[in-house]
């Protein structure tokens, strides 16, 4: 695993004439789990979208080992750096295998097609990821953990050395959730792969983070390791929410609970009046 | 990546090769099939010829000028232009699907071949033009609606339903207008108009034949060398970016590709109806995951072919081929509508 420095100067990105994000700058740890959170539209998907250069900048730049990403060409970026879009397209009646396989796109060419080492790299997504046994089934055929699991082989068997995600849990149930989190943890610290995702679950992401990043209108909130930058304040600044900030029983990082208007002990009342 | 010591690369190795096998034999045996047909073609009609004559005389492998005359002059080019026609179709209908995500955009059924349809038919009523300058319109006409579907579709991209959609309301629209214009004719060109814009493949002349056989040979290993970036725009656009691919470039080169394939078709046999919309999903459903563009093309050759030896010796009269195909298509589109909107994939 070669070290790579992602990061972003000055950068706006624009849906038509709005602005979503806004002079935001931010570099990625190498090696590292980086987690972005924040409340809805707050440019967190965005961000991600504009590091793996599927949006042209507004202003500012993306640079990836110190080359802005729109100038690199295209195939060139895809050897390095990856990217699971948060709902990406299965087409009609295909199988595992050959969906993970292309994931070998930017390795092939017009005259290299498929390789020994192609074989080599979806064997080892497959594995990774736990979804030997279907590599001959029909996409639509498996469960939303399982197809899950199949789209995250794809990205791996692109074989880069960041692997950008967005909300690859969305449509999981909780195990499956931390089953997906394990895993691509277990991928940064057998591989050394920077993983970069976006997450809606604080509590999760404070757990899996080794960098976290909150946003909120388009700006960087806070960063850093979660257990350093979230605290009630935080987390009430950047989801409007108030709560309580108590360590993680499992794994001492921060976890929240919101306080809402119902349901609370007199006594937690007492304390907060 | 770091390569685990243990990989089960066999089951990738093998379950691949199963795959690619199990589409290498269906090509193989649609492409045995199309030649049967191509031949067949040749054989049938008011005089029988045989298998053998029917090969010797189009490889020019003999002198009998009667059979010669038969298979060469009158047959061939209905046989050639069903096989061209066919691939076409087939080619263009499955580069659309699997561009724009979905089994339903067809470009005979967004528009393209209706504004070919709309050109042709004034070309015929207004100017009275010759079969040539009908078929040079009936090309202008597909090559001007697309543009004119892509620029209304047009927001900062383009997404299969939009595109789909607004192919519908064109489609509707310029068949509006064929309506009026064909009932402001005169009768006898009314009825030139009519037999046109029911779609057969023997009506072309040796000119417009000869330029979408060119068509189809310069065009189809075009259409192959792009399969691959294909591929990546069938994931949706952030995948196909995300690994490496010119999504615009190559779904604007793609489209043009198809539109051409298309519009050369109507322009040779008129709107053969339906071919280019069920020829890539019944290859999908023959090939399984790994099958290939070309193979929805053979399927198309098959039905155009196959409809025409319908239209023209299973039934009492000849009938023009898009009527067969129509036959067999609207059943299926009937479907294809109630189960796509089932599995609420339509858009």
């Amino acid at each position: 695993m070669t070290s790579h420095d992602l990061r972003a100067d000055n950068l706006t990105l624009a849906y038509g004439d709005t602005d979503v994000v806004r002079d935001l700058d931010v570099q990625i740890p190498d090696g590292r789990i980086t987690v972005i959170v924040g409340a809805n539209a707050c440019g967190k998907s965005t961000l991600l979208r504009g590091l793996a250069r599927l949006l042209t900048p507004r202003g500012g730049q993306v640079t990836l080992d110190g080359t802005s990403v729109q100038e690199m060409r295209s195939i060139d970026v895809a050897k390095v750096l990856g990217l699971l879009p948060q709902t990406p397209v299965a087409p009609d009646g295909i199988s595992v295998g050959d969906l993970v396989g292309r994931g070998r796109y930017p390795h092939q060419g017009w005259f290299r097609r498929w390789s020994a080492e192609d074989d080599v790299a979806v064997a080892a997504a497959l594995e990774a990821t736990g979804t030997t046994d279907l590599e001959h089934r029909d996409i639509a055929e498996l469960s939303g953990g399982q197809r899950q699991r199949v789209w995250i082989a794809m990205a791996l068997a692109q074989d880069t050395d960041l692997l950008l995600l967005d909300e690859p849990t969305t449509y999981l149930d909780i195990n499956h959730q931390v089953e997906l989190l394990d895993l691509l943890t277990d991928l940064n610290r057998q591989s050394g792969k920077t993983v970069v995702l976006v997450l809606h679950d604080l509590n999760l992401a404070c757990r899996y983070a080794d960098h976290i990043i909150a946003m909120k209108g388009g700006a960087i909130v806070a960063e850093g390791a979660p257990r350093d930058v979230i605290d009630a304040a935080t987390v009430t600044e950047v989801f409007g929410l108030a709560c309580e900030v108590v360590p993680d029983p499992v794994s001492g990082t921060p976890l929240i609970v919101p306080r809402g208007r119902h349901h609370a002990r007199p006594e937690v009342v007492r304390t907060l009046a | 990546m770091e390569t685990p010591t243990s990989l089960d690369v066999p089951t990738v190795r093998g379950g691949r090769r199963q795959r690619r096998r199990r589409a290498t034999v269906v090509t193989a045996a649609l492409l045995l099939v199309v030649a049967c047909l191509f031949v067949l073609t040749m054989m049938l009609g008011s005089y029988y010829v045989s298998p053998i004559d029917v090969i010797t005389s189009v490889l020019g492998l003999r002198d009998d000028p009667t059979t010669d005359f038969i298979v060469r002059d009158l047959r061939l080019p209905t046989a050639a232009s069903g096989v061209a026609v066919g691939l076409a179709l087939g080619l263009s209908g499955v580069i659309f699907q699997k561009l724009l995500g979905n089994p339903l955009a067809s470009p005979d059924f967004v528009g393209v071949s209706s504004g070919a349809s709309l050109f042709a038919v004034s070309s015929i009523v207004l100017f009275d033009a010759s079969s040539s300058a009908v078929s040079g319109s009936a090309l202008l006409g597909a090559l001007l609606t697309a543009l004119l579907i892509y620029v209304l579709a047009w927001r900062d991209g383009i997404t299969g339903y939009r595109f789909v959609l607004i192919g519908i309301g064109v489609s509707n629209f310029m068949v509006a207008i064929i309506g009026y214009i064909v009932s402001r004719a005169e009768l006898y060109e009314a009825r030139q108009a009519m037999t046109w814009l029911a779609g057969t493949i023997g009506q072309s002349g040796a000119g417009e034949l000869r330029t979408l056989l060119v068509a189809v040979v310069v065009v189809i290993p075009l259409a192959l060398v792009l399969e691959r970036p294909l591929r990546t725009l069938e994931l949706g656009d952030d995948t196909a970016t995300a690994l490496g691919s010119r999504v615009e470039r190559n779904r604007l080169v793609l489209i043009a590709l198809s539109i051409v394939l298309i519009g050369f078709s109507t322009a040779v046999a008129g709107p053969i109806l339906f071919v280019a919309l069920i020829a890539g999903p019944i290859a999908q459903r023959l090939t399984g995951s790994a099958g290939g563009i070309l193979t929805a093309g053979l399927v198309g050759a098959v039905i155009v072919l196959g409809a025409d030896l319908v239209a023209q010796q299973a039934l009492p009269t000849p009938l023009p081929t898009g009527v067969v195909t129509g036959i067999i298509g609207a059943p299926y589109l009937i479907w294809l509508l109630a189960t796509v909107n089932r599995e609420g994939r339509g858009g």
